[in-house]
């Protein structure tokens, strides 16, 4: 049974989510409607299609549903769909390890920046310092080794030097294969300064 | 200027342009080196399990851009490489499949079979000379139809479609996809039209980007490449770290298996799986046509198909090398044929051709559809040449596998030793840096983890991502035409059942839906 609870919830959702859209989103956030007149001549407008595929989201979550409510009986043998008590704690653990490797990678560099300058050393903003090493790579290599280190972590749920290693590689040959070669590219965070 | 010169100048445009260095006397061109190393890179990836053909080519695509650049003189050269993935990735599928029953792909599942009894056997060289001969073979047929049928259609489809018919035929495709892929229709469906509905946002005629919730972020739309590779790789990233954590990652022991007896591939071998190889072909070609139905369903159809019509000693599934030949040929015949609807419809039909579209989208100066191959009087259709181009590089590439393919997949063994667990973070970070150099943006980032975790609900909750990223990437085309059908026809309302092919194609598109919904099952 726990295909069809999913797939009911599922539609509950879009339907939901079709209906707040149909008829609170688009007509607050979009300035023409379905049809435009302009000097008598009528042309389709922006709402146009953003109403016809919520419209059709609405009918499909319902068909949707229905059918999973009243013809799920019939599919026992259908793969296990759904997330369970263990989904949502690999969620967890992935969302701690993406986001502090992101964090790790947009900070770190400004907040060095910020660290040297606060004890005198007056060596200017990180905006100046985005293309200057080793400024350029902190944020990178530390937040990226974070992740990459983090996600094994997650998966092997152990630590070990090996991974630490290949995470220091990946993340430095990452680095070389794109900050040599090209002048012209920014490796995150550099790019948003 | 007529077929034949474009076709000259697609050839011309591959071997000759921009070379890097010259051999006996001959240019070797930056578009052949990419298609050669593209090949290579596409083998090693298909051999190392967990990862596969899509996954290369999203990783490469925005380095590969870096590289060349926005130019139209980039194409054949990201074109070349991402054919060279798509080619030696299908070959270097069956090697984990073969050597430790450890299918890389879905499509290489039906291989492992009868390939790894034959490895059990002792006679692993000869099963991966037969996996190969069949791959190779079966790739080769399905690029001879894409070749002399995709132009002809697309004269055809700018002949007779005008606008009302093209949003009508994009209707149909969608419909098609939608209910051929996956297990339920309606999640199908579901999946198509959200896709359609994130491709609308920032987007529009008006001033105002629509449904951009006033902030800057969204007022330019969402990035086609972060929506994708989001849905497409780190959707599947996130799903395979789950899968692997909770396995918490079997120990897999690699057998040292000796090779006994005769590994080479005769005459008598290959007359004996020829016909098994014919058929095959002919079904993965059929397959690879249609929009949406992939190689997976292919192999499974050949080996089928190929186990009713056996007559020989020992059965399918016990080390017979016309199972392996069977699978092989039709999951091989999908790859050319997948192009057909891209190149005379501008329609992806499979995340390959997805990732052909994004390169042309992202690089510009060719826009696959039917209008590549009109000709205009005393002109150059600059798009037919570097379709033309596209063909050479396929052509180069099944070269490439007939004589040096075998040895080097062959050799690739190795692959199967690469801890997935260690390797998926990585392919994480690239993507995400790959994007990031493409966007220069934090908030690319985010958006392509989001869509990220889209990817891996639908796969938890088993909708297929591939209606969502079709309709990503075909909504704003269908609005474009219905727009202009609707123009054309003087504001009818009625535009899509203005003439009798809309018509047919609209009613097609419900007969589609409607069969499929009254018997959903499981071809994806």
């Amino acid at each position: 049974m726990q295909n069809e609870k999913w797939t009911v919830g599922l539609a509950v959702f879009l339907v939901i989510a079709a209906a707040a859209t149909l008829f609170i989103w688009i007509p607050n956030d979009i300035e023409t409607g379905v049809v435009e007149t302009f000097r008598r001549r009528v042309t389709i407008g922006d709402a146009m299609a953003p109403t016809m595929v919520a419209a059709a989201l609405l009918v499909v979550s319902i068909l949707m549903g229905v059918t999973a409510y009243f013809g799920g009986r019939q599919q026992k043998h259908a793969a296990k769909a759904g997330l369970d008590k263990q989904s949502f704690t690999f969620l967890l653990r992935l969302t701690i390890a993406v986001g502090l490797g992101l964090g790790l990678m947009v900070y770190t560099g400004p907040v060095i920046v910020d660290i040297i300058n606060s004890f005198g050393g007056e060596i200017g903003t990180y905006r100046h310092l985005k293309a200057a090493f080793p400024y350029k790579y902190l944020g990178y290599v530390l937040g990226g080794f974070f992740m990459v280190f983090g996600l094994i972590r997650v998966v092997e749920n152990r630590f070990s030097a090996s991974a630490a290693w290949a995470s220091i590689i990946a993340v430095l040959v990452l680095t070389i294969l794109y900050d040599v070669p090209f002048e012209n590219l920014l490796l995150p965070p550099n790019g948003d300064h | 200027m007529g077929v034949l010169d474009h076709i000259w100048l697609g050839v011309v445009a591959v071997f000759t342009a921009d070379p890097i260095f010259t051999l006996a006397g001959l240019p070797f061109s930056t578009t052949i080196m990419m298609v050669v190393l593209g090949f290579l890179g596409g083998i090693v990836v298909g051999a190392t399990p967990g990862l596969g053909g899509p996954f290369a080519m999203a990783i490469s695509l925005p380095i590969l851009i870096s590289i060349f650049g926005f130019e139209p003189d980039a194409l054949l050269p990201v074109l070349g490489f991402l054919v060279g993935i798509m080619k030696g990735s299908t070959v270097g599928g069956a090697v984990p499949a073969i050597l430790f029953n450890t299918p890389g792909t879905p499509d290489s599942l039906m291989t492992t079979l009868d390939g790894y009894p034959l490895t059990k056997k002792g006679k692993p060289g000869k099963a991966l000379r037969i996996a190969h001969f069949s791959s190779v073979s079966g790739d080769t047929f399905s690029d001879i139809v894409l070749i002399t049928c995709a132009p002809f259609l697309a004269i055809l489809v700018e002949k007779f479609l005008d606008f009302p018919e093209k949003a009508a035929l994009i209707i149909l495709s969608l419909a098609f996809v939608s209910a051929v892929v996956g297990r339920n229709v309606w999640k199908g469906m579901a999946a198509a039209l959200l896709g359609m509905f994130f491709a609308y946002i920032g987007t529009g005629e008006d001033g105002y980007p629509r449904l951009s919730l006033g902030t800057d972020g969204l007022a330019e739309g969402l990035p086609l490449i972060s929506a994708v590779l989001g849905v497409l790789i780190i959707g599947e990233v996130f799903k395979a770290l789950e899968d692997m954590w909770h396995e918490m990652r079997e120990k897999s022991v690699i057998t040292n298996i000796k090779m006994k007896g005769d590994q080479k591939l005769h005459f008598s071998d290959i007359r004996r799986i020829f016909p098994f190889i014919s058929i095959s072909a002919g079904i993965g070609t059929m397959i690879g046509a249609l929009p949406g139905i992939g190689s997976t369903l292919a192999a499974t159809l050949g080996y089928a198909t190929g186990r009713k019509v056996y007559k020989g000693d020992t059965p399918f599934g016990e080390g017979a090398p016309e199972g392996v030949a069977a699978t092989e040929a039709a999951n091989s015949a999908v790859a050319g044929a997948n192009l057909i609807p891209v190149l005379s419809l501008g329609i992806p039909g499979n995340v390959s051709a997805v990732f052909i579209i994004l390169a042309t989208e992202s690089i510009g100066g060719f826009n696959p559809g039917p209008q590549v191959f009109s000709l205009v009087p005393d002109q150059i259709n600059q798009e037919m040449v570097y379709a033309f181009g596209l063909f050479t590089t396929m052509i180069f590439a099944n070269g490439l596998n007939w004589t040096f393919g075998g040895v080097f997949m062959r050799s690739m063994g190795v692959m199967v030793r690469v801890p997935k667990q260690r390797l998926l973070p990585i392919v994480l970070l690239l993507t995400l840096t790959a994007i990031y150099v493409q966007q220069t943006s934090m908030f690319a980032i985010y958006i392509t983890l989001f869509f990220g975790l889209l990817g891996y609900l639908m796969r938890k909750l088993k909708i297929s991502v591939l209606p969502f990223v079709i309709a990503f990437i075909l909504a704003n085309n269908l609005e474009e035409a219905m727009r202009q059908a609707f123009a054309v026809t003087g504001s009818d309302p009625w535009f899509l059942l203005a003439s009798p092919i809309s018509v047919v194609f609209i009613a097609l598109s419900i007969v589609v839906v409607v069969f499929f919904a009254r018997n959903q099952k499981d071809l994806g």
